[in-house]
């Protein structure tokens, strides 16, 4: 009989999982463990720069099921530090999922009790945890608490770990659209499509960019994209934002959404184990919608500390939280969902339209 | 600090009153998914406070109850009809989306005649430019090439000459969808030319507006279904994707799908949806449910559409159950104007029902067909739906979802039992296809092959392929250890199976599997993946989690379900069920629901305390009354299924309510049953046990002919048959040699031909007994009970038979030891009672007496397995002949889907569903009752005649009273001359084989009105088949025994008369 290769995820908080470990001496590694609900996307998923440093956990059963696609990437390579699920696809005609987990070193784990390990982070949280390859549970739990301390001395500012270093411009594809600067925070590749199709040109500059360099390029507008971590250990950024503030027409989603919450004066807050799913339902009285969303954070604005002139106008059904801001005088848009989808619905992509048909119109006019 | 919303929009204050349309009797396409819509929308509506007025003529359902809506109509689903009903309600709307495309239709029409205009009644859901928009073809076709959406090259053909070009112009193999038919009905694929122009004809005809869409050939792309909804504000939501594990060319409602989809890519899957999104917008479809199918390229990822129905279907039925996420319910709320984001979800109570469920589970629908019960029908399946019922298994992995619903298909136990692989049961699409593939895979086929055989994507066949590899291992293994225990059970098998593989006992296997603590645990359904908490008691088992601490109920008593609907046991089982579970639900018990059938109202998530979606075996079953520690269950209304469980699940130490038992094999057997009523001295056929032709040569000796045969432990008459003599004795022992054996005997009976048949329905307590009503039978003895026309109160019994067969049938009871319900079906001959059989449960034919007569027939049921005595119960309230009215209730069938079966009706059981007429005497109830079985009553014409000896005298009052009210009479030569030498005019047809022009053609040609064929003995049945065959093709009514035309005489009468009325059902209520 082949002989079963046992793995563990391993929670901090001292749970232990045990299950299917797979593919040849792939390194154990450690990450904050989340789940999302989407059933398809494995692959975007895997490739978003916001899910640095996380084991993502699939609630959906079956992963691997269609192959694998570079063209679906996020960015240029995986950041997840490990895959959970139910059943990999590892059949001889297509098991190139598990391939391209392995080629990039990312521990993954299956038959492990995925429901069970979901309504543990439901309840409790999102804890840090890791996935190793061990004997035995002590074995596992050894490995793993020595993983999490190593992996919690990171760098706080995991958006400039996301960012680029370098600034890039990128041609559009509407000759007579604005031209967009985008704060780069460990952006989705969709955003920049989504933006590439409707400008006629892209500045995008690495995170901690000085207010003076983004002013100098002469930007019609501004997008603060996605990215991973606490909004509140981002370094340079919301200072900058602030300054831009009622300058430049501001478009931020998730981590730009939370950056331009922080810029307007507002708090942050972690949720009890964020949102990451492609079905959350969204009251967008902007465009006047009630629509389905793709979504992946574990932060959030409070509303209480907004100030006057920023309205919500975007909540999230689920649990009414705040999911968009909107200040009219200072012309900044913060959206915490994401309306690039990739993966998820398509629904809220609109909201790009507003972005660069009125907010960057208004400003020109 | 979260930001409130309150809701923007109250619903609609000027709907006050609706009325809801049903689907009508269960036909194939077309079933018990619109009694569970149906009911749905009316409980939620009710809540509401709105008054709800129901129509629906099919008895059989539990929307019918009079307890669903504020009032119920069993009357025919016909324009006329249902204009009384709204002059009399006065509604000041209709939503006609929750029955089916009948209910569709007859909105159009009731729109088109101005009748809707006339009393001021709104439609909603859909208005007819949405209707049309989505059901004629052409315009659909319009609206996709405004959204950019394409679909396969086709051409509409309105007569048969265009019929011909089209398939020159798109080549074969083409694939026929006539406009505005259920369930694809008179559609199909068309490989060569002369099938070609053998269906065009068909399916010109089939389509009320002579329409038939030809189509390329989309044979083995992908298939998908996106279950959808709206609302007003336009809010849209995928509330499930359906994947077909077959691929195109086979009817989605024959195929076996998988939810949620496999083999999308995100990118495909969102792409899919914005279509589906876009096509819902410009069709119109303001608020309500709908789907739409889509067809994938499997290798450029092509999409194409296929259809869209704007309204809740079978599909929306499954999508509900498997997700957990109620669509009818929701729909009919949108209707009445709330928006999505304005009601709440029923599972989570905490998050709204605007939102896409999530599955960490996968669920599987297996079809489950009839084919045995039409011989000659020929077991394949095309586009046109051929299924009568299906299941759903859902567990944690394709494999393990897979399983159950194999299991839950009630063939075998084993799931997969080991068969007699054929080649061409894999390559054309079949009902057997799928056991087919698995054997194959046992026997060494590769991946490829099969692939290539079937073009089923590769993913699904490796998923089957991965189950058979444990099976090897398990074989394999030279000792059955815990962990390969635990994989076989993840991989959905059955101890049954294991035990097979192992050359074990079940129970051996069922023991080393408890004494690893190997037990299935008990997951949610709970419609978003964990995401939240939620409090909904829906559940399913899997191998996959620990095992989960005992459930605590409140003196839980579990209600065992009738399965998968088949021809014999359908919806009057559900029925059944339901109203069992409020039974026990107002005696304080907390009820288990267990079933495995996705569109029954008894697995809509409220309707039990706790409802677990699981196949009715006796593993199953079992492990749930232990995790429950249920006291008790109940066997007696889930049909035939939960009484041949109950044997193993008392013997596992569960604990029956009701007849015990003994009782049932008193009743079952059929030795031990004629000796108890030898005992009571009351008739009973001649009869003998026989397991080969030469003894049953003997044994007719001391019978005699005609004789009755059926193999032991049938339900709907399986094999039974009307044997003449020794010939056809002969045949039928060479035909059913596979179903009898010693250890099953065959039956041989006495026939009593010419007989009266009543079925008697009776509820005894510990000391009391009541009669619910004693339904005559309007066909003579010979055809199945449940295909005969039936009346309550009798009509031709004489007043003291009647008394004498409630005294008889209470003493049976009474020797039996019934706790609970009783069915007989009697034979009354010469003022003779004979006792045929006895069913130790409720039956068929309960709903209908309980709706004829309004005793709550199941209350008393379970307040007899409960105990309840006579002083408290007070039965004698209950006095069926108290009934106002005369009810008839009505069949249909469904051999317009099998063209090569003969419609004539035997001891075998054929319908699918039954209507119900009720009227204030006999006539009217007849017409009602045939009316809505979707017979035509012609006022005048041609009627045909071909009879055989003995009718011919009998029927010839028939034909003078049909001369006298104006209709001509023809016959075959044999027919005629005995009615010219008797007076009456009648013109005299060829036979088929005296030669052209004959009396088929005569039918075909559109000549004749109706016609009456009464055949004997299998030389006459088959000469006269073309003549049946005729008639079903072109809905012209065909009666085929000699008291049925007396009643269809009675009908037309009345209906000539045009003097009916409408009213709503009455009930009592049990305590």
């Amino acid at each position: 009989m082949k002989k079963v290769e046992l793995g563990y995820l391993v929670l901090e908080t001292g749970e232990i999982y045990a299950g299917l470990w797979h593919g040849q001496s792939l390194p154990n590694r450690a990450g904050e463990v989340v789940f999302n609900t989407s059933h398809s996307g494995y692959e975007e998923i895997a490739t978003d720069p916001s899910y640095f440093s996380q084991i993502v956990l699939m609630t959906a059963p079956m992963m691997g099921n269609y192959g694998v696609d570079k063209a679906s990437w996020e960015s240029k390579k995986l950041w997840i530090e490990g895959f959970v699920c139910l059943q990999l696809n590892n059949s001889q005609r297509d098991h190139a999922w598990i391939q391209r987990l392995e080629e990039n070193q990312i521990p993954m784990l299956s038959e492990v009790d995925t429901r069970q390990i979901t309504l543990r982070l439901r309840n409790g949280g999102t804890p840090w945890g890791a996935l190793v390859a061990a004997k035995t549970p002590e074995e596992a739990q050894q490995k793993a608490n020595t993983l999490i301390a190593e992996k919690r001395k990171i760098e706080k500012d995991w958006v400039w770990l996301a960012s680029r270093r370098e600034k890039e411009i990128r041609p559009g594809a509407k000759a007579n659209g604005p031209r967009v600067g985008v704060l780069d925070f460990g952006c989705k590749e969709n955003i920049l499509r989504e933006l590439e199709s409707r400008c006629s040109e892209l500045v995008i500059f690495p995170s901690r960019t000085a207010v003076g360099e983004i002013l100098s390029a002469n930007v019609d507008g501004l997008m603060l994209t996605n990215g991973p971590g606490d909004p509140g250990d981002v370094q340079v950024a919301p200072g900058t934002v602030r300054e831009l503030l009622g300058v430049k027409p501001i478009f931020g989603i998730c981590m730009g959404h939370q950056v331009l919450g922080l810029a307007l004066g507002a708090k942050t807050y972690k949720l009890k184990f964020g949102h990451r799913g492609s079905n959350h339902p969204i009251k967008d009285s902007l465009l006047g919608k009630v629509y389905m969303t793709s979504q992946n954070h574990g932060y959030a604005v409070d509303l209480i500390s907004l100030p006057a002139h920023t309205k919500v106008t975007h909540v999230n059904l689920n649990d009414n939280t705040v999911a968009g801001i909107y200040s009219e005088s200072k012309n900044c848009l913060g959206i915490q969902y994401h309306p690039e989808s990739h993966p998820g619905p398509h629904d809220a992509v609109g909201l790009f339209d507003f972005f660069i048909d009125q907010m960057i119109k208004k400003e020109k006019s | 600090m979260k930001v409130k919303w309150g809701c923007s929009l109250p619903k609609c204050e000027d709907i006050k009153k609706v009325l809801i349309i049903g689907s009508g009797p269960i036909v194939i396409g077309q079933a018990c998914e619109f009694d569970y819509s149906g009911t749905q929308a009316c409980k939620a509506l009710m809540k509401e406070g709105l008054e709800v007025i129901l129509v629906n003529s099919n008895p059989a359902t539990i929307m019918t109850d009079p307890e669903i809506a504020t009032r119920v109509y069993v009357e025919p689903l016909k324009v006329e009809f249902l204009e009384k009903i709204i002059a009399k309600e006065k509604p000041d709307s209709v939503i006609p989306t929750l029955g089916g495309q009948t209910a569709l239709n007859l909105a159009l029409e009731l729109h088109e005649k101005g009748i809707l205009q006339r009393y001021n009644v709104k439609l909603l859901g859909a208005d007819p430019q949405v209707i049309r928009a989505a059901e004629d073809r052409e315009e659909f076709r319009g609206i996709l090439d405004k959204v950019g959406a394409r679909y396969p090259q086709s051409e509409m053909v309105r007569t048969f000459e265009q019929g011909l070009l089209a398939a020159e112009k798109l080549g074969f193999p083409l694939i026929l969808r006539p406009n505005y038919t259920l369930g694809g009905g008179g559609g199909g694929v068309a490989y060569s030319i002369d099938e070609y122009k053998r269906m065009i004809a068909q399916a010109l005809h089939e389509s009320p507006t002579s329409e038939c869409l030809v189509e390329e050939s989309i044979l083995g792309w992908k298939e998908f279904e996106l279950e959808v909804m709206r609302d007003s504000a336009g809010t849209f939501v995928v509330v499930c994707t359906i994947e077909n594990f077959d691929p195109c060319g086979v009817h989605t409602g024959d195929s076996i799908t998988v939810a949620p989809q496999q083999t999308l890519t995100d990118t495909e899957y969102q792409s899919m949806r914005d279509e589906a999104c876009k096509i819902l917008n410009e069709v119109g479809v303001q608020t309500g449910g709908a789907n739409i199918q889509f067809a994938t390229h499997p290798k450029t990822g092509e999409r194409l559409v296929i259809e869209m129905n704007p309204r809740v279907s079978r599909s929306s039925a499954l999508a509900s159950k498997a997700t957990g996420f109620p669509i009818a319910k929701i729909a009919a709320l949108l209707a009445v104007g709330y928006t999505l984001d304005e009601i709440q979800n029923d599972i989570t109570k905490v998050t709204p029902a605007c939102y896409e469920p999530a599955l960490d589970y996968v669920v599987t629908k297996i079809p489950r067909f009839a084919f045995e019960k039409f011989p000659g029908a020929k077991d394949l399946l095309t586009t046109q739906m051929k299924s009568v019922g299906e299941v759903m298994g859902i567990g944690r992995t394709l494999q393990e979802s897979m399983m159950k619903a194999v299991q839950s298909l009630e063939f075998n136990a084993e799931g997969f039992p080991e068969i007699n692989m054929q080649l061409e049961k894999i390559s054309y699409p079949n009902s057997q296809r799928l056991f087919h593939i698995y054997q194959a895979m046992r026997e060494g086929k590769t991946l490829e092959e099969l692939q290539d055989l079937t073009q089923i994507h590769p993913y699904f066949l490796e998923k089957l392929f991965d189950i058979v590899k444990v099976e090897n291992e398990i074989k394999s293994a030279i000792s059955l250890d815990a962990d390969l225990m635990l994989k076989a059970k993840r991989y959905g098998m059955s101890d049954a199976l294991i035990a097979r593989l192992r050359n074990q006992k079940t129970k051996e296997i069922r023991a080393f599997r408890e004494s690893n603590q190997i037990r299935p645990s008990f997951q949610q359904v709970d419609t978003c993946a964990g995401e939240f908490a939620s409090e909904t008691p829906y559940f399913y088992s899997t191998y996959w989690s620990k095992v989960s601490a005992p459930a605590k109920f409140r003196q839980p008593i579990m209600v065992i379900g009738s399965g998968p609907n088949r021809i014999g046991q359908g919806i009057e089982f559900d029925y059944g069920c339901v109203r069992g579970v409020k039974a026990l639900q107002r005696k304080g018990h907390q009820v288990i629901m267990i079933n495995s059938n996705p569109e029954t109202v008894s697995t809509d998530y409220d309707t039990s305390d706790v409802l677990f979606f699981e196949p009715l075996t006796t593993e199953h079953v079992g492990e749930v009354l232990r995790w429950t520690s249920a006291q008790g269950f109940v066997a007696q209304l889930g049909g035939q299924t939960p009484i041949n469980l109950a044997p193993a699940l008392v013997e596992q130490g569960f604990h029956l309510l009701g007849s015990k038992l003994e009782a049932i094999d008193l009743a079952e057997d059929r030795g031990l049953f004629a000796k108890i009523c030898q005992q009571l001295e009351f008739k009973i056929p001649k009869a003998a046990m026989v397991y080969y032709f030469e003894q049953a040569l003997g044994k007719v000796r001391e019978i005699g002919y005609p004789v009755i045969c059926r193999p032991s432990y049938v339900l709907g008459g399986r094999r039974m048959e009307v044997i003449e003599n020794d010939a056809e004795l002969q045949s039928y022992f060479d035909r059913h040699a596979e179903a009898i054996s010693p250890e099953r005997p065959c039956l041989m009976d006495q026939f009593l031909e010419g007989a009266l048949e009543v079925d008697v329905d009776l509820v005894r307590g510990q000391d009391w007994v009541l009669i619910g009503g004693i339904v005559e039978h309007i066909e003579a003895a010979g055809v199945h009970s449940g295909d005969s026309m039936g009346v309550l109160p009798p009509q031709r019994l004489k007043d003291s038979t009647c008394e004498r067969i409630e005294q008889l049938s209470s003493q049976l009871a009474d020797k039996l030891g019934i706790i609970g319900h009783l069915n007989l079906q009697l034979a009354i001959k010469n003022d003779e009672v004979y006792i045929l059989e006895a069913n130790p449960r409720s039956s068929r034919s309960v709903p209908f007496v309980s709706k004829a007569t309004g005793i709550p027939l199941v209350d008393l049921g379970i307040e007899a397995a409960m105990g309840t005595r006579a002083k408290e119960l007070k039965p004698e309230r209950f006095q069926w002949r108290n009934s106002p009215v005369v009810s008839v209730k009505g069949v249909v069938f469904p051999f317009k889907k099998f063209p090569e079966a003969d419609s004539l009706l035997g001891p075998e059981m054929k319908s699918t569903g039954e209507s119900m007429g009720i009227g204030k005497d006999y006539p009217e109830a007849l017409m009602k009752a045939l009316l809505s079985s979707q017979v035509k009553l012609p006022s005048k014409g041609e009627v045909f005649f071909s009879l055989r000896e003995k009718d011919k005298m009998e029927l010839l009052n028939l034909a003078n009273e049909l001369i006298k009210m104006g209709y001509t009479i023809s016959g075959t030569r044999g027919t005629a001359n005995f009615f010219i030498n008797h007076g009456i005019k009648a013109m005299a047809l060829r036979k088929v084989h005296e030669g052209r022009p004959h009396c088929v053609d005569r039918i075909r040609d559109g000549h004749v009105a109706f016609v009456v064929n009464t055949a004997k003995g299998r030389v006459s049945i088959d000469a006269s088949f073309d003549i049946r065959r005729a008639c079903t093709d072109l809905g012209i009514p065909c009666i085929t025994e000699s008291d049925a035309a007396e009643a269809f005489l009675l009908a037309i009468t009345h209906s000539r008369s045009g003097t009916s009325d409408v009213g709503a059902l009455r009930s009592m209520e049990v305590m």
